[in-house]
């Protein structure tokens, strides 16, 4: 079974508290139509898990198949660095098909970002570097392709169902002494 | 213990909304479909419909012959096509408000695309059939014994769906035989009677329907001598799952994931004896190889709803609950 390889550090996106009993980690591509899909259910574990959940996100662009997978990624990016990286995140998922460079500066100003700085940073090199490292790390960690998820640091080979994703995360967390 | 009693408020929240613009819409539409189902049978003399016409003659010269002797029809008989043309145009335009009440009232979940379509197309097919046997003794026997040669079966999503499938065959019927005047009844009282039920929610609540029934004005369950010695079937002897009808989001199936289920459950049902309204233990899941599960329905009081509920139940059942999933929602 694989390992999540770097573990979740704070360099990662990261969502929930930090002594949470299960922590999820996906490594997604916003232009994939399987992580669109998971996306509700990774909302609903976060609400029906409550502090016993922190969730990380990681890029993994699939360049070859989807053209503006890395563009997206870099997108939330951006945001991230004006704070926004969970809502821009949240919204790419949920418009898969409003991806291109207009789309995501629309979505900037729609989601009340500074739209120069936006449009300043999305080449920054710093960007391209942190993805790059999140791709290595899915590579190191046995990721083959998105949506992959890590439960606390162990590769989910189940189905991408809600029930038993949920299951899978109840286990782990009830697998934890609090 | 939970609340049983019959309030003017828990009326009040169970009661959905039908706007005015709803029913504003389906008055102009009765209207008009009226009038226009009017201005046809004025236009078509059906007092005498022709024959059912023989097939027209396949030259050129044979046919017009043929058109022309239909169109000779006028004005002292429709021919049998343009007879049943207009029925089913009548047919059409009554049932679909049976579609519109239909998405009105259901849920996504509830909702059966195939349902609709066949409820407007079906009055459509009964009123053709219907024309074509007209008076034949003959053709109604072959009808039935091709009927009785195929198998129609489908397993329907809710069964009040069989409703308006009856609902449309009724139209149909009523439209083939030239009862347009029955048609349209049937298709107004049907969308009444229907959003009806459906904005009281009737029966929803068994303590409700049996106290507004069957017991005198003001009293409730809780003065039925018994009653409360009743067996539960599983839970606190709320006896009673709220359906998931949930005008104002508070009623939910909750699955609670726990780490074991006899330490847990006295504590989630404290939960839900202070934060829910009614609540039903509906399953539990336990045993080797499971994560031991207890599935509740539950309607959330008003003044804490689901989702503080699910909250409460992670922080004061915890650390037994690990998760409260509402998988309808």
């Amino acid at each position: 079974m694989s390992t999540l390889s770097p573990p979740v550090s704070e360099r990662d996106h990261v969502v929930g508290p930090a002594d949470a009993r299960v922590t999820l980690v996906e490594y997604g591509d916003f232009e994939c139509p399987f992580c669109g899909a998971l996306h509700p259910v990774v909302q609903a574990a976060r609400k029906s898990f409550g502090g016993n959940l922190r969730f990380a996100f990681r890029h993994f662009p699939l360049r070859s198949s989807h053209p503006h997978a890395l563009a997206s990624a870099k997108a939330a990016e951006a945001a991230g660095e004006q704070g926004k990286f969970w809502e821009m995140h949240d919204r790419l998922y949920r418009r898969q098909t409003e991806l291109t460079d207009t789309d995501l500066e629309r979505h900037a100003r729609e989601l009340g970002l500074d739209v120069d700085r936006f449009r300043g940073s999305l080449g920054a090199r710093a960007h391209e570097v942190r993805i790059r490292e999140d791709l290595a790390s899915a590579s190191q960690s046995g990721a083959k392709g998105t949506p992959s998820l890590f439960i606390n640091g162990e590769f989910y080979e189940g189905p991408l169902e809600r029930e038993a994703i949920f299951a899978a995360l109840a286990r782990a967390a009830l697998a934890v002494v609090p | 213990m939970a609340q049983h009693r019959m309030s003017s408020e828990a009326a009040q929240t169970a009661a959905r909304e039908i706007g005015r613009l709803t029913i504003l819409r389906l008055t102009v539409y009765y209207v008009m479909a009226g009038i226009l189902i009017m201005c046809l049978s004025a236009l078509l003399p059906l007092g005498s419909i022709g024959p059912i016409p023989a097939e027209p003659p396949a030259d050129m010269q044979g046919a017009i012959e043929w058109f022309k002797g239909q169109v000779a029809m006028f004005p002292k008989g429709a021919p049998v096509w343009l007879d049943a043309l207009f029925q089913m145009i009548a047919a059409f335009l009554l049932v679909l408000p049976l579609a519109f009440v239909y998405v009105r009232t259901r849920t996504r979940l509830k909702f059966d695309h195939s349902l609709i379509q066949t409820v407007i197309v079906l009055p459509i097919v009964v009123t053709a059939i219907l024309v074509v046997v007209r008076d034949s003794l003959a053709l109604a026997f072959s009808l039935a014994g091709i009927v009785a040669a195929v198998r129609f079966r489908n397993t329907l999503k809710e069964s009040g769906d069989a409703v308006y499938i009856f609902g449309s065959i009724g139209i149909g019927f009523a439209s083939g035989i030239h009862a347009i005047s029955v048609a349209g009844v049937l298709s107004v009282v049907f969308v009444v009677v229907e959003l009806a039920l459906w904005k009281f929610d009737f029966s929803a609540e068994f303590e409700r329907t049996f106290a507004r029934l069957c017991l005198p004005s003001g009293a409730d369950m809780a003065d039925v001598p018994g009653y409360r010695d009743e067996p539960a079937p599983a839970g606190n002897g709320a006896g009673q799952a709220h359906p998931d009808r949930d005008g104002a989001g508070r009623s939910a199936l909750l699955r609670i994931y726990v780490d074991q289920v006899d330490a847990a459950r006295p504590k989630i049902e404290a939960v839900l004896e202070r934060d829910a309204k009614h609540w039903t233990l509906e399953q539990i899941v336990a045993g080797t190889g499971n994560t031991p599960e207890l599935t509740y329905r539950v309607r959330a009081r008003k003044s804490v709803g689901l989702d503080a509920l699910r909250e409460h139940l992670l922080r004061d059942a915890a650390p037994h609950v690990v998760a409260a999933d509402a998988p309808e929602s």
